[in-house]
């Protein structure tokens, strides 16, 4: 592949997991429960994903177990703030501590200082389309990702279906906007809440599982290095939308196939290069937010 | 009248600070017993020496002396509703130039050169956190996520600088130059504790003064409640975050510059150690409810956990990293308060009663 083609194909490559924790923070985010637990959520699907495929050798159960213990976090998170009324950025950076922590206590009891299965290689999980391949620059971008990769582009979709076309959508954006009508409304608010921290758990597990097991079959602590939180940048500038949110995401995806590709090149400064992802997300994000409150004539400071 | 009614508030704001510590420490236990340990001799292990002995209590006190000032930074910010997660970047960075200019240099007296150092980790603890401050009051940009994810830009560029430009030749890790001697908080007697600790409880209280008796201190909390009627009955907002947060930046450095000076030495990619200096000060100042009292005990308590998390180390076979377990699931459940504070323990029952006799 050339430099164009290996550049569009990170991309894709690098935008999944944030795209994955982007369609699940919307929900929440729409639901007026800001959700930062999204890098410890992903974290963990990635963690137990890994370690239960090396403990039982079977990938499949990886992929549930991943799910449920996302889940389950959700549930706490959810039971923590929704039904306990705790506070929101303190409880999702709890989890966010306690995810990392643990990992690295079990991976410390396992004496090892990471997770990786020598029986299975990376180019497994790769769906090589066969006609689209041979075609130069559309095939890099959609040819030979992993089955992840292509349900989260799909899912943009189905997001964005499920968030203005079904009565989920509209109830969930309902108890967000104004939570004393929908409770005219007879809406259980608290359990639109709950579903919604859910459904970007299940995301999250997704990306998770995309970041560690099907990406490079390898789990080191922390490896998740602030895609979370990019993610919620990404759901900030697209003030929830899931189209505008999504490419948001695919933009800091590309951010960071820029640095790594350029950082290939660039010899020892290939560390600077890593900065570019993030110092691109700050940017963005002071864009955005600047040409939102541009016609902002209200005195003083809101 | 009022005094009774606060005697009434303090049992079960003790209640909500304390539950929270049993419960971690509970499913720590938990833990501990599912890997074959017995979790009371690691805990009498990990406390026992750490807070009960005179050697190993002033140990303690010189490992609490970072976290006081992180605590405080976070504190302060916490209190006005701003929430700069940035205080570990804003450490990293000054503990890192001021390691430079202890290592470079050439100062005889070592009081100037002392000061000179902390003064530089201020400042770029200062400078770091005046990015997010000025996109926060001028543009409106959400100051927690960016201090977040600029975090995970300092940590790269410094893994860069100390690898690199300014990495110290001939030495088998990444590592900068070794201070001067100048430069370094000479121990007192035969303990690990120096002077920094004193210094970093002057601020301690120099803060309580500020927060409790001045005018900042009290627009902090106004702000904290509510920007929009601060903004109305006069307050300039705008001004007031930025002054916060060049404060809570100042406070991280400092305590960078402190452990560089007290403890480090040099600047390794372990400097802040496992659970990162920045990140403890969010426990300790929610632990400690942003109170500077409780922000000391809080300090104090969970260095202990944290020095004698070496010990068990040493004497089971628990990895250390139980200590992070149990800093995360203390902070995930004091974000709930158990007990309504409004009222107390004996009001609410009275309460209760009311309500079944009428219900009957």
């Amino acid at each position: 592949m050339n430099f164009l083609g290996n550049i569009l194909y990170d991309s894709v490559y690098h935008a999944t997991p944030i795209l994955l924790c982007v369609l699940g923070g919307i929900f929440a985010y729409k639901a007026n429960v800001l959700n930062i637990a999204l890098e410890g959520m992903m974290l963990a699907g990635a963690f137990v994903s890994m370690l239960v495929s090396y403990l039982t050798g079977n990938i499949a159960l990886g992929y549930l177990a991943a799910i449920a213990v996302c889940l389950l976090i959700g549930l706490i998170f959810s039971f923590m703030t929704v039904t306990y009324k705790g506070n929101v950025i303190v409880v999702g950076l709890a989890i966010n501590m306690v995810v990392p922590a643990i990992a690295g206590f079990v991976l410390q009891y396992m004496e090892s200082a990471n997770i990786r299965l020598t029986w299975k290689d990376v180019s497994d999980f790769k769906i090589h389309i066969p006609v689209i391949d041979k075609i130069p620059i559309l095939g890099d971008i959609l040819s030979g990702h992993t089955p992840i990769t292509y349900l989260s582009f799909i899912g943009i979709f189905f997001i964005w279906l499920l968030m203005y076309r079904t009565k989920f959508g509209i109830y969930v954006r309902v108890v967000g906007e104004n939570e004393d009508a929908a409770r005219n409304l007879g809406l259980n608010t608290n359990k639109y809440r709950y579903l919604a921290i859910l459904l970007g758990a299940f995301c999250c597990s997704l990306a998770g599982i995309n970041l560690a097991l099907e990406r490079m079959v390898l789990f080191t602590n922390n490896m998740t290095a602030g895609r979370g939180f990019i993610a919620i940048a990404a759901i900030y500038c697209g003030q929830g939308d899931p189209v505008s949110s999504a490419l948001y995401a695919i933009v800091f995806g590309a951010a960071r196939a820029l640095a790594v590709n350029m950082g290939l090149y660039a010899g020892p400064a290939a560390a600077l290069f890593d900065v570019i992802p993030y110092v691109v997300m700050g940017i963005v994000l002071t864009i955005v937010s600047m040409l939102k409150y541009r016609n902002q004539k209200v005195r003083g400071f809101h | 009248m009022k005094k009774s009614e606060k005697k009434f508030n303090i049992f079960p704001k003790i209640v909500n600070t304390l539950l929270p510590v049993l419960l971690a420490f509970l499913i720590g236990a938990i833990i501990i017993a599912a890997i074959g340990e017995n979790p009371l001799t690691v805990y009498r292990i990990m406390l026992g020496k750490s807070l009960f002995t005179a050697k190993g209590l002033s140990n303690t006190l010189h490992y609490a002396s970072p976290l006081l000032l992180t605590g405080l930074a976070i504190a302060i910010t916490f209190k006005a509703n701003i929430f700069n997660m940035g205080v570990e970047g804003q450490l990293l960075l000054g503990g890192f130039f001021s390691g430079l200019v202890g290592a470079s240099l050439q100062i005889g007296s070592p009081v100037l050169h002392k000061i000179i150092c902390m003064a530089v980790g201020m400042l770029f603890g200062v400078l770091f956190a005046l990015v997010p401050a000025l996109l926060k009051a001028f543009y409106h940009v959400d100051e927690m996520v960016v201090t977040l994810t600029l975090n995970y830009a300092m940590i790269k560029i410094l893994e860069y600088l100390s690898s690199g430009p300014f990495r110290e030749d001939g030495s088998g890790y990444v590592c900068t130059p070794t201070i001067k001697e100048t430069a370094m908080f000479s121990r007192l007697g035969n303990s690990k504790l120096t002077l920094f600790f004193f210094i970093a409880l002057g601020v301690l209280i120099l803060m309580a003064f500020v927060m409790r008796k001045t005018k900042l201190g009290y627009e902090v909390t106004a702000i904290g409640k509510n920007p929009e009627f601060s903004e109305a009955t006069g307050m300039r907002v705008r001004r007031k975050i930025i002054v916060l947060m060049c404060i809570s930046g100042a406070l991280a450095g400092l305590a960078g510059s402190g452990q560089m000076m007290s403890e480090a030495f040099k600047y390794t990619l372990t400097f802040s150690g496992t659970t990162g200096l920045g990140w403890d000060g969010m426990l300790i100042a929610l632990l400690g409810r942003h109170t500077p009292g409780g922000i000391l005990l809080a300090a104090v308590f969970y260095s202990g956990l944290k020095t004698g998390a070496d010990n068990i180390n040493m004497y089971t076979s628990v990895p250390k990293e139980i200590v992070g377990v149990l800093q995360g699931l203390i902070i995930l459940f004091l974000a709930v308060r158990f007990f309504n504070e409004k009222y107390g323990f004996t009001e609410r029952y009275k309460m209760w009663r009311e309500s079944r006799r009428v219900t009957e």
